[in-house]
């Protein structure tokens, strides 16, 4: 028997009801995806599985299992936890600042027992969270204009400004977008976007001149005008530019790829894949992953939609939000219509701690799906018991 | 599957607001993803081929093939310099993270390497990054094929065969035919307004320019022009692959054919052994050079992987200057030699042959007594060249008078540089008036006129007369010529294309007196000067010409004694300069041994030898002794007069030294 809202509630609190709402074509878009970006990783690779494909392939499995997992918790679940796992990304990133570790000057990571991650990659998602908790208790004229917007402004500033401190540009400007776009969502006066872009348009020259660091403003720079220094700064989007250009209608074939095999094509296995993808498979690879992409986002969203509750609505957008924003900026900087920020391309880049963020946000998504008839109390407490 | 989430839910404001912007994001994401899809469409389908070709130049790379150097050959089509293969083992700097690890490892398999760590380290440094440093070249093939064995385990490290030129003749060519040697940067900066093709193959390390004689003068004839090997370059330059279709072949330089003949190079070296001087041999009917030495000569193959700075060293100090070509660039008193020039002006002004002078070994002349080495009595002109009687030229020059004779003397070449295709000739010195009144105008503006004491000495070939082995064998291969004023031809042919000769001018010489010149030549051979030392012993083959014995001069020593004793480098320049057969001349020699001592004892016989091997060469010549009947040449009388010869008879020639400082001595 189908789900639906007129089911009885004990029965779709059952796993096996549960596992039968989890959108299982979505899950295979996602699969294939990442199964073309392990592809490429095979390629660029020289062929080989080692370094990357074979432990990207299963890092994916780790991570797809991790996601089905997190699509059958409650939802109360991620809204109790909502503002703990904020609070402590916060203080996690404090603690960067404090301890962390210098690497390639920027100090980003923070190690526990040998192992080291970025606190940042967790702010992503806890941003999402918290804001969605945040307008899940908050009407929709406060959420419109009103005083209290000065909260998910400082939600949404606070990290922004530790990440940019440490520096990393790239992480900063995707919390900021993430936490604007959940804002945007909720209902933020078309009047204050407005004055906000206006607003923008003049702070960032002002940012370029007093706040940036210098090895930024030089990547904004070069992207400008890339190919005043072809063999400095500008040799990534140059190269990156050739490699996708060369690549035709049809691409040069699986392994073939000169600008990538060559190694003319920098971090090709990261950042720059899209340009690996679109060399060897051509333009019919890359629209075929634009589309995958497309896809993968519009049903997110739709997903999103389905929700009776504000907050499932607003997380599983907010996350899908993170997850378009990561495409777009990639996409644009493999093209050079965008500066080099280091954003990876989600799931088809080689990275373990990224696809771990883009898998537990899917993760929120599916659950939000399959807790669509869930109603949250407007005044959630952790103290409140689960019915 | 029925969704009934907008119908049946509680529409409330929040949610409606939420489903207006998330339709929003939906577009913004749609149009977000087109508009990139589109740019990939731009660059991968408008711009594509204008990428792709950035691709294969990126992929793509050519590295140069040094063309072979074109080979240089004698007249008959020996190889005099060549290519020969030399295997060797280089180190490719840029691929290399730890450039002395490396070299301690090709010294396990290479120890001779240990010893030059230091030129090899210090020529990685001189070297641009890209091109590869020789660590050790002309490997034995056991030493290469252990090498080969282990190069591919050594990360950087390339044993392969390089071409490296090779004079087949060691020593005997090595001022004519030069060598060539490792470019340097002045001759980097001398390369004014080359091609890049050109740029990369000059900085090329297996590259070599010639540095002196023929390979310095056609220099850019032999080089050829380099080709290009196509291959696949990873980002950092490294080779991955060969594309043999794309290679572009070198085009070999051209190859030379010299009018030498190897042989008779190879004679006149040996004949000259450890000694001092320079031999010129010449075609008297083509005016080509057969033969053209400078002895003591060096080995120029030492000079093309680069000389040691001991070997250099002991060929710049020695006192017998190795490094010189005597033949072109050094210039010395041509003595006696030249009292044919003033025989043969004093002819072409009305001197009467049959004129008288005595000599009785001293000659009260202008307040100082002039010495000759003998006493030869009563002598006229003919008499007068058998037995190089001083006193007699020292009247007979000044009957002349400088000017006419320094005339004569050039129009047979004497003083002139000749178009030989090397550069490097000295002119040296014909003086007379003018020139004098020119060399000294700033000189010494109160010795600019010519005094009459100056002529006696001019007249037999001494005080400022200057001249090299070159145009005294020029001045008697148009005696012996006797028509045409020939000029010296080195090189038959570049690439094929024979060297235009311009047609000979007229000699401006009565042939009448050049016969008398001629005549009195070949009795110097048959009962002159030479007479013991310069018969060919080849039937009635005979040579004709002149001994001289030039005095040395040195700034500190001063005169030394005459002839071969006392300290070296203060005694006497030997001279002879001949033609043979004298009586259908084919070839025309001068014969310098510096600090030789007598021009008889000395150069004549080395001329001797010399000639021999020519005339014995030559098909006609060949003909001639070949049909000799042995019998003609029994009873043939001796010659009747042998005492008159240029060594005086007790070995110490007791001459009395002029009361002047400024006498001079020749015979």
């Amino acid at each position: 028997m189908v789900d639906s809202a007129l089911s009885r509630p004990g029965q779709r609190e059952r796993y096996d009801s549960k596992l039968a709402q989890i959108d299982w074509v979505f899950v295979g878009l996602l699969a294939t995806l990442t199964g073309i970006g392990i592809l490429l990783l095979y390629s660029v690779g020289g062929m080989k599985w080692e370094p990357w494909a074979f432990k990207q392939l299963v890092t994916f499995c780790a991570c797809m299992a991790f996601m089905l997992l997190l699509a059958l918790v409650d939802l109360r679940v991620w809204l109790m936890g909502a503002y703990w796992f904020y609070g402590a990304s916060l203080l996690l990133l404090v603690a960067v600042e404090a301890v962390g570790d210098v690497r390639m000057g920027a100090q980003r990571w923070l190690s526990v027992g040998g192992f080291g991650f970025q606190p940042s990659e967790f702010m992503k998602l806890a941003i999402v969270l918290a804001l969605a908790r945040f307008y899940h208790e908050c009407s929709a004229k406060d959420a419109n204009w009103s005083w209290k917007l000065l909260i998910p402004a400082a939600m949404i500033g606070v990290p922004a400004v530790l990440v940019m401190h440490q520096p990393d540009l790239g992480t900063a400007v995707l919390i900021s977008l993430t936490g604007l776009a959940v804002m945007i969502l909720a209902g933020l006066n078309w009047k204050v976007i407005a004055a906000g872009a206006a607003a923008a348009a003049v702070a960032i020259p002002l940012a370029f001149e007093f706040v940036l660091h210098e090895y930024q403003r030089q990547r904004i720079l070069t992207f400008l005008n890339p190919e005043e220094d072809p063999s400095g700064s500008g040799y990534h989007i140059l190269q990156s530019k050739i490699a996708m250009g060369s690549g035709g209608l049809l691409g040069k074939g699986l392994g073939l790829g000169s600008q990538s095999q060559l190694n003319f094509l920098p971090e090709k296995h990261t950042d720059f894949i899209m340009a690996a993808v679109c060399e060897e498979l051509g333009f019919a690879g890359g629209f075929m992953i634009f589309l995958l992409y497309g896809a993968i986002i519009l049903m997110a969203l739709r997903m999103a939609s389905l929700s009776h509750s504000h907050f499932g609505r607003l997380a599983a957008a907010g996350a899908t939000a993170t997850f378009a924003l990561y495409v777009l900026i990639n996409g644009a900087m493999v093209m050079g219509l965008f500066p080099v920020v280091g954003v990876p391309m989600p799931l088809v880049s080689y990275g373990g701690s990224a696809m771990l963020m883009v898998m537990t946000g899917f993760g929120l998504v599916l659950g939000v799906k399959v807790h669509r008839y869930q109603e949250l109390p407007r005044q959630a407490s952790i103290f409140q018991r689960f019915e | 599957m029925a969704e009934p989430s907008l119908v049946f839910t509680d529409v409330n404001e929040r949610q409606g607001m939420f489903t207006r912007r998330v339709f929003l994001m939906g577009g913004f994401v749609a149009f977000g993803m087109f508009a990139l899809t589109g740019r990939l469409a731009h660059l991968q389908i408008l711009q594509g081929s204008k990428y792709s070709k950035l691709a294969a130049a990126n992929q793509f790379n050519f590295r140069l093939i040094p063309p072979p150097r074109g080979n240089i050959y004698d007249r008959n089509g020996k190889l005099i310099a060549g290519n020969r293969p030399s295997f060797r083992v280089m180190i490719e700097t840029n691929e290399v993270k730890n450039i002395d690890d490396t070299l301690d490892e090709v010294s396990y398999v290479l120890p001779q390497t240990l010893s030059s760590r230091r030129r090899i380290l210090r020529d990685i440094n001189q070297n641009q990054r890209s091109v590869p440093t020789v660590i050790a070249s002309d490997l034995s093939w056991e030493d290469f094929s252990h090498v080969s064995l282990y190069a591919n385990d050594i990360p950087g490290i390339v044993a392969d065969m390089d071409e490296v030129r090779a004079y087949y003749y060691g020593g005997a060519f090595s001022h004519v035919v030069g060598y060539v040697s490792k470019i340097s940067q002045r001759d980097l900066t001398d390369e004014t307004g080359v091609s890049q093709t050109d740029f990369n193959l000059l900085h090329h390390p297996s590259f070599r320019i010639g540095k002196q004689g023929i390979e310095k003068a056609f220099d850019k004839d032999l080089r050829g022009t380099p080709g290009g090997r196509k291959v696949e370059v990873d980002s950092r330059g490294k080779v991955v692959a060969d594309d043999e279709e794309g290679n572009i072949a070198p085009v070999p330089g051209k190859d030379i054919v010299l009018t030498l003949d190897a042989d008779i190079q190879s004679r006149a070296v040996e004949v000259f052994g450890q000694e001092s001087g320079s031999a010129v041999m010449m075609d008297v009917r083509t005016g080509e050079v057969l033969c053209m030495t400078s002895s003591p000569g060096f080995d120029p193959n030492l000079f093309v992987s680069g000389i040691s700075s001991k070997a250099y060293k002991l060929l710049a100090d020695y006192d017998h200057i190795p490094l010189l070509d005597k033949a072109l660039s050094s210039t010395f008193p041509p003595g006696s030699t030249f009292k044919t020039m003033v025989a043969l002006a004093a002819l072409e002004n009305g001197y009467d042959p049959n004129t008288i002078h005595v000599c009785n070994r001293h000659w009260p002349w202008g307040g100082r007594v002039w010495g000759c080495d003998d006493a030869h009595g009563a002598l006229n002109l003919h008499q007068a060249i058998v037995t190089s009687c001083d006193i007699y030229f020292y009247q007979c020059a000044l009957s002349v008078g400088p000017d006419k004779i320094a005339a004569m003397a050039r129009k047979f070449g004497l003083g002139d540089i000749f178009d030989i295709g090397i550069s490097g000739q000295k002119a040296g010195i014909v003086p007379d008036s003018a020139w004098k009144k020119k060399y000294f105008a700033k000189r010494n503006p109160a010795n600019t006129k010519w005094f009459p004491g100056e002529t006696p000495s001019m007249g037999i070939g001494q005080g400022y007369t200057n001249l090299n082995p070159l145009q005294l064998c020029v001045m008697v291969a148009r005696l012996a010529n006797g028509r045409k004023a020939l000029t010296p031809q080195l090189v038959k042919s570049v690439g094929g294309v024979d060297r235009v000769v311009k047609e000979f001018p007229d000699l401006p010489a009565d042939p009448a007196h050049i016969d008398f010149v001629r005549a009195a030549m070949a009795d110097v051979v048959t009962s002159g000067t030479a007479a013991r030392t310069g018969k060919l012993d080849l039937g009635p083959i005979m040579m004709a010409g002149k001994t001289g014995t030039a005095q040395a001069y040195d700034y500190k020593g001063g005169r030394g004694a005459h002839g071969a004793v006392g300290d070296w480098k203060l005694r006497d320049h030997a001279w002879f300069v001949a033609f043979a057969p004298a009586d259908a001349p084919r070839f025309a020699m001068s014969v310098l041994v510096q600090h030789g001592g007598f021009g008889a004892a000395s150069a004549a016989p080395k001329a001797r030898e010399i000639m021999r091997l020519a005339l014995l060469k030559d098909p006609e010549t060949q003909k001639r002794i070949v049909s000799i009947n042995p019998a003609d040449l029994v009873d043939k009388p001796l010659p009747a007069d042998t005492s008159t010869d240029g060594i005086p008879p007790n070995g110490n020639p007791d001459v009395v030294p002029s009361p002047a400082a400024t006498g001079h001595k020749s015979v």
